[in-house]
């Protein structure tokens, strides 16, 4: 009996205690790394200052850490990461990433719902939200305080400045109109229509201008070679997946000349804005496709596989060609690379209406977006130091370091005076979880920064930017085939790069919580959606027409209206800045 | 003595058991109840920044939104499906599964095939849906191999792209992850049983289906009716995770649910009230089936929850 109750009484305090520790780990942690931060310092010495060139900021000794919500999905860089601690060391200040699991609507509804924000949110496009809620502090007043901050933002305050007339974030991408750095010129096109590089050279290196040259040379690739490897061979693909729907929603806008709007066609003289879904354009381009599912180049898989499912099939080799932008199918790409099979990467070619100008690539015009950016939040507890370690990191030397390494072990000087890395550092770069644990990749990528070429003395700020580093890296094979289109780089394929007017892009402009435009935004994915696969799916032209009548009835019950004046607005504002 | 005198005289001899469940009344007033003051967001055009004295008062504009599109209708008729497909065939297998594991005699078989049956309940639904889309895929998935091996069919069936068999999937999937777990309370109820009655049964010579027909089931209905009560009232909030794993643009007509859809006009663009507003829909209609069934029950005779 005495056991029993000497049992009962452990298994309550138990449970008890339980309940409690769980609160307290999280204080336990961030002590840790307090305590951590201390030692490394103390240990390495950081009060002579100076590591090969970079100087150390004065309260390196007082260790600070700042967490990050950062909206991809992604992982923490490794403890163990050189680069990483190095800066920890100089500056005293770790940045704790989180990264989004699961939905980033609900993750912020949550957040903003329970007013518990980390210190440094990147949002991306959902960032209006946040600012709606109050979240971040004004910027307008403490950026011009630091010196590289106010080099990088000055010229673009006014983009960077909300309808209330404040600054909420640092723009992180592309090269705002500044007199430090001016936009590199693009090697390869980051979207559109990609085919595989073995089907050009079987096909003697045509010009690829119109959607039937695009799906000739596949479909006779395909004829020539069903599997490959074994595998069997797939035409086209058209990934369809919750919010990566650009395959499948976008391209009858680049047909039309534009670049990446998104959901609604602007054109780039006028800036008059119509929907291109359900214009001639897309009717053919639709039923192109359903000829092509008809031929075997299309599978009804396509529709139902996942994003994960779609890289690893692009990882066998074995897909002749689809419509992405380059950053989405990035890591299946590296891993080609990473096997030898150069002949299988993919490249951009300008396919549009006969006639149309393409305007696929293109070179920063200097505007920022003004939501693309980290916004400091209101629950962060020393905002000033933290401005004060992104203006540290702002230095060309920090840059450098973050985005080249070491001389001698990363990169070397080439013979025309420009910079190319070492053979190993490039096998780290291609290597996504080395990337991440070896060099300062995930520290650089969400912090503001210099991209482009430095106006002083023409150098890169970073490897995408190095023509030497481009050239360079190109395997043999690539070599081949830029020589077998007697061009430099892939670019050459396109018409020269378009500066984008203030405006672009249409899918970067907020729309309001909750507002008809949003609702009719909603709307136009959810109907797009339905329909363009059963039309690709139709069983014959009869089908196929009476599922567009559908289409254009169910299309046109939108709300479209709103949505237009909303963004026509918003152009209109934009250009008159 | 005075009524009220009298239920607590009552009261207090039990006083032990009331201060138990004391705490409990707390946690259900502050997690259950309280809450319900947020649904004055339903009426408003709620924004997080101007809380709940600041947001506009709209009326029943976020509720008219709901009602006027045909979208909403055909997620409340897909929820509705799926959730009464899940229901009746979740019942029928659960209950036939917990008889047939009553009539295994050996004790080590029962307790093995129990335990390996409830084992799906806890897997995370994205690695249920996972393999199902797996198996289904058309690039040589187990069961497309299957049936072309067998010569049911002779090219690969796109199944997650046909809107007729979206349902089927969606029920299969459940009862193949919750059978088990729900047999468990008809197994206890089973077990509850008068053996007596099976033995004064077998005199009469009942054979084994006899006895399960004219015994066991009777036995377990005032289970049956409590559990089909509950279920009745969980009926809309049935089948989110299914339908958003599996579901695509082709399926878009059969597979948006009520969660789904107020996910997306609702939560991803920030409009509070219209999730509130399908909140207190679905409350309301559940509320109504439970005390509907309810009703039924006990005019049939049966045990009622209420």
């Amino acid at each position: 009996m005495k056991m029993k109750k000497l049992c009962a009484i452990l298994l309550t305090a138990g449970m008890v205690l339980s309940a409690v520790g769980c609160g307290s780990t999280k204080t336990d942690s961030t002590a840790d790394t307090k305590s951590d931060g201390n030692a490394t310092a103390k240990t390495e010495g950081v009060t002579d200052g100076n590591y090969g060139g970079l100087v150390a900021m004065e309260d390196a000794n007082d260790p600070i850490t700042y967490t990050v919500f950062v909206r991809d999905p992604g992982v923490v860089p490794a403890e163990s990461n050189p680069v990483i601690k190095k800066i920890q060391e100089l500056t005293g200040v770790t940045l704790k990433f989180e990264f989004l699991v699961g939905d980033l609507d609900q993750k912020l509804g949550v957040m903003i719902a329970g007013g518990d924000y980390p210190d440094v949110i990147f949002a991306g496009d959902a960032a209006p939200k946040l600012m709606d809620a109050g979240a971040f502090i004004p910027l307008e007043d403490e950026i011009p305080k630091y010196g590289n901050l106010n080099a990088l933002y000055s010229q673009t305050m006014n983009y960077l400045t909300q309808a209330d007339g404040h600054v909420y974030n640092m723009e992180i991408y592309g090269t705002p109109l500044n007199d430090v750095t001016e936009p590199a010129p693009p090697f390869e096109c980051g979207l559109g229509f990609y085919v595989q590089k073995a089907v050009l050279a079987e096909a003697g290196y045509p010009e690829i201008r119109t959607v039937d040259e695009y799906f000739k040379i596949i479909e006779d690739y395909m004829a020539k070679y069903p599997e490959i490897d074994g595998v069997k061979t797939t035409g086209f693909e058209i990934l369809a997946d919750g919010w990566r729907n650009w395959a499948l929603l976008n391209p009858a806008q680049n047909l039309l000349g534009a670049g990446n709007d998104g959901a609604i066609f602007v054109d780039p003289q006028t800036f008059e804005t119509s929907f291109f879904q359900i214009s001639d354009t897309a009717y053919e381009y639709y039923k192109k496709l359903n000829e092509e599912y008809h031929k075997g180049v299309i599978s009804a898989e396509t529709f139902t596989q996942n994003y994960d499912q779609y890289i690893s099939k692009i990882t066998t080799g074995t897909v002749l060609g689809f419509y992405d932008q380059n950053w989405n199918f990035g890591s299946a790409q590296d891993l080609l690379k990473a096997d030898g099979k150069f002949d299988r990467t993919y490249v951009s070619v300008p396919v549009t209406n006969p006639g149309v100008k393409d305007g696929y690539l293109e070179v920063s015009n200097g505007i920022p977006t003004g939501t693309n950016g980290v916004g400091i939040t209101v629950n962060c507890k020393n905002p000033e130091r933290l401005l004060r370690f992104y203006d540290w990191l702002l230095q060309r030397e920090v840059q450098d370091y973050l985005q080249w390494g070491e001389e001698g072990t990363d990169w070397y000087c080439t013979d025309d005076g420009g910079k190319a890395l070492t053979d190993e550092r490039r096998a780290v770069v291609y290597d996504t979880a080395r990337k991440r644990d070896e060099t300062g990749f995930t520290l650089w990528n969400y912090c503001p920064k210099w991209q482009g070429i430095y106006k002083a003395d023409g150098m890169p700020c970073g490897t995408g930017e190095s023509a030497d580093e481009y050239l360079a890296a190109q395997s043999d094979y690539d070599k081949e085939f830029l020589e077998g289109y007697d061009m430099k780089y892939p670019a050459e394929m396109f018409s020269d790069p378009i500066v984008r007017p203030n405006y672009y892009p249409v899918w970067a402009m907020p729309l309001e919580d909750g507002s008809a435009a949003a609702v009719a935004n909603t709307k136009i994915t959810d109907v797009t959606m339905k329909f363009f696969p059963r039309l690709i799916l139709a069983a014959d032209e009869a089908e196929y027409d009476s599922i567009w009548n559908d289409f254009l009835g169910e299309f046109n019950a939108i709300d479209l209206d709103s949505y237009q004046a909303e963004i026509d607005r918003q152009i209109a504002e934009k250009m008159a800045k | 003595m005075s009524k009220f005198k009298k239920t607590l005289k009552k009261m207090m001899t039990h006083k032990m058991l009331y201060i138990m469940i004391v705490p409990c009344m707390i946690y259900t007033f502050i997690f259950s109840y309280y809450p319900l003051s947020g649904w004055i967001m339903a009426f408003q055009n709620y924004k997080p920044a101007k809380g709940y004295s600041g947001s506009k008062f709209v009326g029943l504009d976020q509720f008219m939104f709901l009602f006027e599109d045909l979208e909403f209708w055909r997620s409340v008729r897909n929820t509705l499906a799926m959730s009464l497909m899940n229901l009746v065939f979740g019942f029928i297998f659960a209950i036939v599964f917990a008889l047939l594991l009553n009539e295994i005699k050996s004790l080590g078989f029962k307790r093995l095939t129990q335990t390996v049956s409830y084992l799906p309940h806890f897997l995370s639904w994205i690695i249920v849906c996972s393999l199902i889309s797996n198996m289904l895929s058309t690039n040589d998935g187990a069961v497309n191999n299957l049936l072309m091996a067998l010569g049911i069919i002779d090219k690969p069936v796109l199944w997650l792209g046909e809107q007729k068999y979206f349902w089927w999937i969606t029920t299969f999937a459940n009862i193949w992850k919750e059978t088990g777990w729900n047999s468990i309370i008809y197994i206890a109820a089973i077990a509850g049983i008068d053996q007596s009655m099976y033995e004064a049964a077998e005199l009469d010579g009942a054979n084994r289906f006899q006895k399960m027909w004219h015994i066991t089931l009777p036995g377990i209905r005032p289970t049956i009716v409590v559990l089909l009560i509950m279920n009745l009232g969980w009926v809309l909030n049935a089948s989110f995770e299914v339908p958003y794993i599996l579901g695509t643009g082709l399926l878009q007509d059969v597979s948006q649910t009520i969660d789904i859809f107020v996910l997306k006009y609702g939560m991803s663009i920030g409009n509070y009230s219209l999730a509130t507003a399908a909140g207190i829909f679905k409350s309301v209609i559940s509320l109504a089936l439970v005390f509907t069934t309810n009703a039924i029950a006990n005019k049939l005779g049966e045990n009622s929850l209420m």
